[in-house]
């Protein structure tokens, strides 16, 4: 781990690509010059997880290559405003990823939304199984995961990885409103810190 | 229902995985992002955390995405930053009179073209050539805008990549071309639409500017056509004289 990042405030401190998250950073700044060799290096690093995450949200392939490539250009063409106070640049893209994967979610999604969410109300416990072998990285979020209490868990796993709105989690987990906002807050708070000192 | 800010900052959770309900309620909560560091501080660890997530949800995609997402990337031009104070060149000059096109946003997969014909537009010089620029690019968006649009792109035997817009139900097509190699004086690069039972002219690329040519309009694509591209004697000939160097299917 690179010295240097001891220095860095707590929350970049989460390890999410801990090796490279500062080569990322700079990565991204060249790629906002028109450097186009540094895209490549940033696809290489991130096209994985971009699609991956696209691909537990939408769950059909077609559909994710398409979405995934929408990202990746966006990251291209935007990357003049990415900003390394706000966030490092995996998170940037991440963020941009699963949103425009909620996005053609919501907006494919209602006609179909009850078979979906019937469907999926049973799985999200073998959807996390699967999720986290892809890679050491991994390894450290199950065992997170791990620590939280099972409906904390399934409301972050339905949330982020299903793409449904907390209202919906909350009509899954036949929980009020309040339960599920407090339940994903408390998760995230005992996720970030599992993270970070592990 | 008016929320206490209590309830407000209790949705940060349901905020950084976008899990709030997209519009009203999510603006209500960006808004007050703007007022509660603590709670932008927060959002901020969440979205770190979630990045963890993705990445632990880790897969690879298919290759053939990376050749179309750095070919589409040479063809788009990139945003600038927020803040920006060039000068006004001529060339801003130009571009500045052009509107941009408003299904842009929506048809991302495209906007490398789109790119490509505001490239066109940014080279015209005269009142003329603009006129011209923008009545080929009516006829380009139609094809842009058709719902049914794919993205095709491949590479040519002897490098470069090609990029088609195949608008299947207008039966119609867009094709650029990044980092073709020059070619000496008196050549040309011409397309084809080769046929099952017949082969005709698709146009001659323009002269590349930046490794890149802009759009070329082709019509009456039917089944089984494939397009093609040789390098002909200018101006072009009738019927190919060279082996292509590109024959790509198009899924009519």
């Amino acid at each position: 781990m690179n010295p240097s990042d001891s220095d860095a405030s707590r929350f970049r401190s989460v390890p999410t690509d801990r090796r490279g998250e500062r080569d990322l950073d700079d990565l991204l700044v060249h790629v906002a010059r028109g450097d186009q060799s540094a895209f490549e290096t940033l696809y290489d690093r991130l096209a994985g997880p971009v699609y991956g995450v696209i691909r537990r949200v939408l769950r059909d392939p077609s559909q994710s290559e398409e979405v995934a490539q929408e990202v990746l250009l966006e990251v291209w063409r935007t990357a003049a405003r990415f900003d390394p106070a706000l966030g490092g640049a995996a998170t940037w893209v991440m963020t941009i990823a699963h949103r425009r994967a909620i996005d053609r979610v919501r907006s494919t999604m209602a006609a179909a939304e009850r078979e979906h969410k019937i469907a999926e109300v049973d799985t999200p416990h073998d959807e996390v199984a699967e999720a986290v072998e892809a890679s050491l990285d991994a390894e450290r979020v199950r065992r997170c995961l791990g620590g939280l209490t099972e409906i904390q868990r399934e409301a972050i796993t339905l949330a982020y990885y299903g793409g449904h709105s907390y209202r919906q989690v909350a009509e899954m987990l036949k929980v009020t409103l309040g339960a599920v906002k407090t339940r994903i807050r408390d998760g995230l708070i005992r996720l970030r810190d599992c993270l970070a000192v592990s | 229902m008016k929320l206490f800010r209590h309830d407000l900052h209790a949705l940060s959770g349901a905020y950084a995985l976008d899990a709030l309900d997209q519009g009203a309620e999510s603006e209500r909560f960006a808004r007050h992002l703007n007022r509660c560091p603590s709670c932008a501080g927060e959002v901020r660890e969440f979205r770190e955390v979630a990045t963890a997530l993705a990445f632990a949800a880790t897969t690879d995609p298919p290759p053939e995405l990376r050749d179309r997402v750095l070919a589409a990337a040479a063809l788009t031009r990139q945003l600038p930053p927020n803040v920006t104070s060039r000068a006004r060149s001529h060339r801003a000059r130009v571009r500045a009179r052009v509107p941009w096109v408003p299904w842009l946003s929506g048809v991302v997969a495209t906007a490398a073209v789109v790119v490509a014909v505001l490239f066109g537009f940014a080279q015209a010089h005269s009142e003329q050539e603009l006129n011209q620029a923008r009545a080929q690019n009516e006829a380009i968006a139609l094809v842009l805008s058709a719902p049914q649009a794919k993205l095709l792109t491949h590479a040519t035997t002897r490098g470069g990549v090609a990029t088609v817009v195949l608008a299947a139900d207008r039966h119609e097509m867009v094709v650029t071309t990044n980092g073709l190699p020059a070619l000496p004086a008196g050549k040309v690069y011409q397309l084809w639409l080769i046929g099952t039972t017949k082969t005709v002219s698709a146009g001659l690329l323009p002269t590349a500017t930046s490794g890149q040519t802009g759009p070329v309009l082709a019509s009456g694509v039917v089944k089984g056509d494939k397009l093609g591209l040789t390098v002909e004697p200018a101006p072009g000939r009738a019927q190919p004289t060279t082996t292509p160097i590109l024959a790509l299917p198009l899924p009519v």
